[in-house]
């Protein structure tokens, strides 16, 4: 089953980058940051996401699984 | 290789200069030549391959390998690998070329150790640079790296230059002064280098109030840097730019790409949205994907204004965009033409096919979605993917396919279900090959062919992979008709699949005992692989088949097997073969039978020097085996013991089944010693008894159990066991089988004090033995057998062949005289061999694949065991104590 997971990197990320994210939802926080969240489908899929937000540069600050 | 080497693999991607000198990074990385790894690791865009290829540039000999997902698979990792180090020493890694392209894949250890040798013979540093490491993450690569690292030739220097750190023991080796690293926080331009770069390099002319402002906002990151200054480029008011850049939260590659893209023609926007797809273009690739004609033209352009295009030839034919570019690329592409990206994938995969890259070809179709597109090109690529032991990839292919798309497809339900079966995975093998047999047996509308010619040759295959199965899950008479099946249906000019079938019903027979047909289908089997150039199947295959044939009795045939495998590996060309060292023990063990003493060491020694990377995986427990029997019969009992000690760590199994167990060899060494509680301990162990049900592969044992119980007392019922066991043997025509067997029956009636019947068995025992020649068979049973010998030759039992075998008693060398002590240690009589060699101490090393201190350490044992205090005096000594 999937989980949801929400992944906060810092930056300000446009919402266009949802789709490169497999469709997660991508909101922009006034302290800066911005939160990817939304159902991944397993471990690996994790692993791939986190993967292409390293390749892309992108300074990672939280992984939190939701409920 | 499926499909050719790309030679920009190997190109090192130098920028044009509009670079920053960096010495402070260049001295570190001047320091790694004094340590093992350079390891330079860092997210993208830090300019980690500028760094290296700059530093690189002036003197240094280099080989470079640029990485890609396409290197998981160990077969072509290392190829290129070597690919690359060519380019600085054309004839390295000859050996470990060879075994890539064998049979069975090489164990890192076997693969690695002649490259590592030929890499030590230079004297030069040689600095290996892996680019792009964070896409492996194959254990088995990482493995082989580890190997490497952990036997680095002292010249060659490894530097891996990744976006993650690489799975390797990094916290020892920065221990122990082994590594030299630069990261992110190296790597970032410091408020210097922002200025040298921005107004020296792009001669932007900006205050420091602004260098400031943007060496901060990108945190010194180069990309962002590089980035910002194209935004800038011809731009009036470049401060207005900085302060509206700095005053924003947007991630910075997002807000710069932005601005670089807004001021780019439309169709130059389009362009390069629509190549980011790509992993490596040129003009014609381009044209395919946009439907202009003026790829080339616009590639050059991009290059000429340093638009983050990285080339990847000197003719500047080939180029890919930096990555981080790509990615961000394809982000926009993905979010204002969803609809575009497959298509573009397609057309990708449609000019790499035509253009013979198969591999591309296949990665575009699968992202693309065109997955029936993608089986097709699988499909054909497959005979050459085998060919080339491309299996880990082909099967990577083939599991990535949905499974609607392999059902329809017989040719690839077949080749999943052998890949998987290849690899010990049962996971629904059965139902890919009754799929694949449904199609077979009532072709219908739906099914896929693309290749004809396999498929001609399919009905054959699926039923030697339903025999594999069938003989993996134990069913040995499933394996035997479809063994058989195999054969009636395959294609006269099929020898893989024929040979293969044959081996699966020779290896089910084997199993029950049958040992007539099981020769008979190992020798049909060698006819099928020879020639098809199967030649590590054709060795390991040959072994079992004189094995069989000296359970047969037939010395003579067993030998024949022997010399016929090393008169094919004599005609291949380049590297010696891997295999001929196992067929020199083989040989051995029949001089030993024989009683040739002196051949069955040379052979061993032969086999020795061929080295471990010419022998297969069970070759260094069965050397063991073959040397301990020598020492045995030469009166030390306790070299022995410590042999077969090794030899039972060192065993592998394999598919065949493990006839002559380790154990048990060592439990006979035992009674010989003396050893009568030790050797009783195996027997209880194995749960052995007299009164067991007989089966083949227990033969062995039971003799060994029978052998046992005479050192017990227990006469008769060793007396039952055996008469048994001859019977059995006799059933089953392993007539090799009932020489031993009735020649220690005879030995049992002898001290029963029935010596008629001993006489009896001796002489049937006799008279098989003697057309063949045995001799150690007799010998062995020591004084006992001397004396029952003696007897028959009085009563006329087969006298002539008595009597020479009487007079091979008194041949035996004597225990060497003083003896050891202390014996060596299987390790010990390694290193003592190769002291008599002419190689130096860091080639001995280099040579058992341990470090010089080991060596010396081994050494100064050798010495202290022989009583000597130089290498000639050692030599010299263990010629004396027969250990040479």
């Amino acid at each position: 089953m999937a989980d949801n997971y929400a992944i906060r990197v810092r930056g300000h990320l446009d919402v266009r980058w949802s789709a490169w994210f497999d469709g997660l939802t991508v909101t922009t926080h006034t302290d800066g940051t911005t939160l990817i969240e939304g159902p991944v489908a397993d471990q690996a899929a994790l692993f791939g996401l986190l993967q292409k937000m390293r390749d892309v540069g992108l300074p990672l600050l939280s992984v939190t699984q939701l409920s | 290789m499926a499909g050719p080497l790309l030679e920009t693999k190997l190109h090192v991607p130098r920028r044009r200069s509009e670079l920053v000198s960096r010495p402070r990074l260049s001295e570190r990385l001047h320091r790694g030549l004094g340590a093992k790894l350079m390891l330079v690791s860092a997210p993208a865009g830090f300019g980690k391959t500028t760094l290296l290829a700059e530093w690189l540039a002036p003197s240094l000999e280099s080989a470079w390998l640029s990485l890609d997902h396409n290197d998981n698979d160990p077969a072509t990792f290392w190829t290129y690998v070597i690919a690359a180090l060519r380019t600085v020493s054309p004839e390295i890694g000859a050996t470990t070329l060879a075994l890539l392209q064998e049979g069975q894949p090489a164990p890192v250890r076997l693969l690695l150790t002649p490259l590592i040798n030929d890499l030590g013979a230079g004297t030069t540093d040689l600095v290996l640079v892996l680019d792009d490491y964070h896409v492996i993450d194959s254990a088995e690569v990482q493995e082989g790296i580890g190997f490497l690292l952990e036997h680095l030739p002292p010249r060659l220097h490894l530097a891996i230059v990744s976006r993650a750190d690489p799975g390797l023991p990094l916290a020892g080796l920065r221990a122990r002064g082994e590594l030299v690293e630069v990261r992110a926080a190296d790597l970032r331009f410091t408020a210097d280098e922002a200025a040298a770069y921005l107004n020296g390099s792009m001669g932007l002319e900006l205050s420091a109030e602004d260098v400031s402002a943007l060496e901060g906002r990108t945190e010194g990151w180069i990309a962002a840097l590089q980035l910002a200054a194209l935004s800038m480029e011809g731009r009036a008011d470049a401060s207005g730019f900085i302060a509206g850049f700095a005053g924003d939260d947007r991630y910075v590659v997002d807000y710069l790409v932005e601005e670089v893209l807004k001021r780019q023609p439309g169709h130059v926007q389009d362009f390069l949205m629509q190549t980011s797809i790509l992993d490596r273009m040129n003009g014609a690739l381009c044209d395919a994907l946009t439907g202009g004609d003026d790829g080339r033209a616009t590639l050059e352009d991009l290059d000429k204004r340093n638009l983050f295009l990285v080339p990847l030839d000197d003719r500047r034919q080939w180029y890919r965009y930096h990555h981080l570019f790509a990615d961000v690329l394809q982000a926009r592409l993905l979010d204002e033409k969803p609809g575009r990206v497959a298509e573009l994938h397609r057309l990708a995969s449609a000019w790499h096919a035509a253009n013979g890259d198969a591999a591309q070809a296949i990665r575009h179709a699968m992202a693309g979605e065109d997955f029936d597109g993608a089986a097709d090109l699988v499909e054909v690529e497959m005979p050459a993917m085998r060919r080339d032991r491309r299996e880990v990839t082909l099967r990577a292919w083939l599991e990535r396919l949905p499974s609607e798309v392999i059902r329809v497809r017989p040719a690839l339900c077949n080749a999943l279900a052998g890949t998987r079966l290849s690899t010990g995975t049962m996971d629904g093998v059965d139902a890919l090959l009754q799929d694949a047999q449904r199609w077979l047996d009532e072709p219908a509308d739906g099914m896929v062919v693309v290749d004809h010619e396999q498929f001609r040759r399919l009905p054959a295959e699926v039923a030697v992979h339903r025999a594999g199965l069938a003989l993996a899950t134990g069913d040995v008479d499933g394996a035997v008709a479809f063994a058989s099946r195999a054969l009636e249906i395959a294609v006269d000019e099929d020898h893989l699949s024929r040979g293969a079938a044959s081996a699966l019903r020779g290896l089910a027979a084997w199993g029950s005992g049958d040992l007539e047909t099981a020769e008979a289908a190992y020798a049909e089997c060698l006819v099928h692989f020879e020639p098809i150039g199967h030649i590590g199947d054709f060795f390991g295959c040959s072994i079992a088949h004189a094995d069989m044939r000296l359970t047969l009795g037939r010395l003579r045939a067993a030998a024949d097997t022997f010399e016929t495998a090393l008169r094919l590996a004599s005609r291949q060309e380049g590297a010696v073969v891997r295999g001929t060292a196992d067929m020199h023990v083989g040989r051995a063990s029949l001089h030993y039978e024989l009683d040739d003493l002196a051949a069955a060491r040379r052979e061993l020694a032969r086999s020795l020097e061929l080295g471990e990377h010419t022998a297969l995986p069970q070759n260094a427990y069965r050397y063991r085996v073959g040397l301990a029997e020598v020492a045995a019969a030469e009166g030390d009992l306790d070299a022995a013991v410590d042999l077969l000690d090794d030899a039972a760590r060192l065993y592998v199994g394999d598919f065949s089944p493990n006839v002559h167990p380790v154990p048990a060899v060592r439990a006979r060494a035992w009674l010989r010693q003396g050893r009568l509680a030790d050797a009783r301990g195996w027997a209880t162990q194995q749960g052995l008894s007299a009164t067991d049900d007989l089966s083949y592969l227990r033969e062995f044992e039971h003799v060994t159990l029978a052998r046992v119980l005479i050192e017990e007392g227990n006469l008769d019922p060793a007396a039952d066991l055996l008469t048994r066991l001859a019977h059995a043997a006799e059933e089953g025509s392993r007539w090799g089988s009932v020489i031993e067997i009735q020649a220690v029956l005879a030995l049992t009636h002898q001290l029963r004090g029935d010596l008629p019947a001993a006489l009896a068995s001796l002489e049937s025992a006799l008279l098989l033995a003697e057309p063949e020649g045995y001799v150690r068979t007799f010998v062995d049973e020591g004084p006992r057998m001397a004396t029952l010998l003696e007897a028959a030759a009085e009563r006329e039992v087969a006298p002539r062949y008595a009597r020479r075998l009487l007079a091979a008693f008194g041949t035996t060398p004597a225990p060497a005289a003083p003896g050891l002590v202390e014996p060596l240690s299987g390790r010990e009589l390694d290193v003592l061999r190769l002291l008599a060699t002419d190689l130096s101490g860091p080639e001995i090393a280099r040579e058992l694949v341990v470090s010089l201190h080991t060596v010396r350490s081994h050494t100064k044992a050798v010495y202290a065991k022989l009583g000597v205090t130089s290498r000639r005096t050692a030599v010299s000594r263990a010629r004396e104590l027969g250990l040479l």
